[in-house]
């Protein structure tokens, strides 16, 4: 016979460990992530540069924004001047999944002090967060791996952002490179990457389809809101059919 | 930097920095049902093909060709970073050749 599980809700959390030594494994742990985000932040330093943000700006976004999809999303809708509305809805829109992202931290960080679980936070990306919890699932539980990991790809990403921006103004015309479809192609792989199941593809159709009809009759960005929440609302309904 | 750039970028910092804490700090308060999770968990697909649909939609030729080739690119390699760059270099040729 085994035990009675324990009443988990009702249990005080544990604090995890949060030590120098979690944060220099998330910092090798970080080496097999930063390819993908040197290539990600040249795309953004190259997208910057033919939308008329400055070198400084382009850094200073990628330095205090910290995130590839949604500073991608904000320069599809620079424009002088900046639909200030507009591109904070569209950072909240492409963050949105962030908030999955730290609620599923929230059974193993709940026992840190804010002042060690909020910085963490911040350097927060969706390809670290995996690597972390996949740590956590093996049994490695010392909370300051999402920091090391996050500042180190936080610092590769910002000089990416810069290598970009300086090799794009290079480039010359973009169009002539193909360089402008960059954007383009990231979010089309990045949606059918995102395709798990046929769950995904009723979402995925109601999206593309309220985003045309969105981009055709109402000018600015609102078309990327408009497409997620039509999109995501109907992946909900259907969800709770079949529940 | 322009100022009202300055303003822009450090807004946006804190809404993306918004978006960060408050899934992990309102989990203290909520118990996220199924139909909430699944609501959440659409958004991602949702958005990029919201994205990327217009793009296409309002495209010619070379980028239909892209996006084919993003596809096929995907398939062979599950790789977002080398489907882009391959899907690039079609974009490039196909209008080196068409135009």
């Amino acid at each position: 016979m085994l035990p009675p599980p324990e009443p988990a809700a009702l249990s005080p959390s544990p604090k995890p460990p949060f030590t120098l030594q979690g944060f220099r494994a998330g910092i090798v742990g970080a080496r097999t992530l930063a390819p993908g985000v040197v290539m990600y932040g040249v795309a953004f330093g190259v997208m910057a540069s033919t939308v008329g943000v400055s070198l400084l700006e382009a850094m200073a976004l990628s330095g205090w924004v910290n995130a590839g999809g949604a500073q991608m999303a904000v320069l599809q809708a620079w424009s002088d001047p900046l639909p200030l509305l507009a591109v904070c809805l569209t950072v909240l829109t492409v963050n949105a999944r962030y908030l999955l992202l730290g609620a599923a931290l929230r059974p193993w960080f709940a026992g840190l002090p804010a002042w060690q679980s909020y910085p963490s936070l911040f350097v927060m990306g969706d390809a670290n967060w995996a690597l972390a919890l996949r740590e956590h699932a093996e049994g490695r539980d010392d909370a300051a791996f999402l920091l090391g990991s996050g500042t180190v790809l936080w610092f590769v990403w910002i000089g990416a952002t810069a290598v970009g921006y300086i090799f794009g103004q290079a480039l010359g015309d973009p169009r002539t490179f193909g360089i402008d479809f960059m954007l383009a192609a990231f979010f089309a792989s990045m949606a059918i990457g995102l395709v798990r199941g046929t769950s995904d593809i009723a979402p995925l159709l109601t999206g593309m389809a309220a985003a045309i009809v969105i981009e055709r009759t109402v000018p600015g960005p609102w078309y990327i809101l408009g497409g997620a929440l039509a999109g995501s609302l109907v992946g909900a309904l259907r969800s709770s059919d079949a529940a | 930097m322009r100022p009202e750039i300055v303003q822009a970028i450090l807004l946006l910092g804190i809404v993306s920095y918004a978006c960060r804490a408050s899934g992990f700090f309102l989990m203290q308060y909520v118990a996220a049902t199924p139909r909430v999770k699944a609501w959440l968990r659409s958004i991602p697909v949702a958005l990029t093909g919201a994205i990327v649909a217009p793009l296409g939609f309002n495209g010619g030729p070379p980028e239909w060709l892209g996006f084919a080739a993003t596809a096929i690119l995907m398939r062979l390699t599950a790789n977002e970073f080398l489907s882009a760059i391959g899907a690039v270099a079609v974009v490039a040729l196909s209008r080196a050749l068409l135009s």
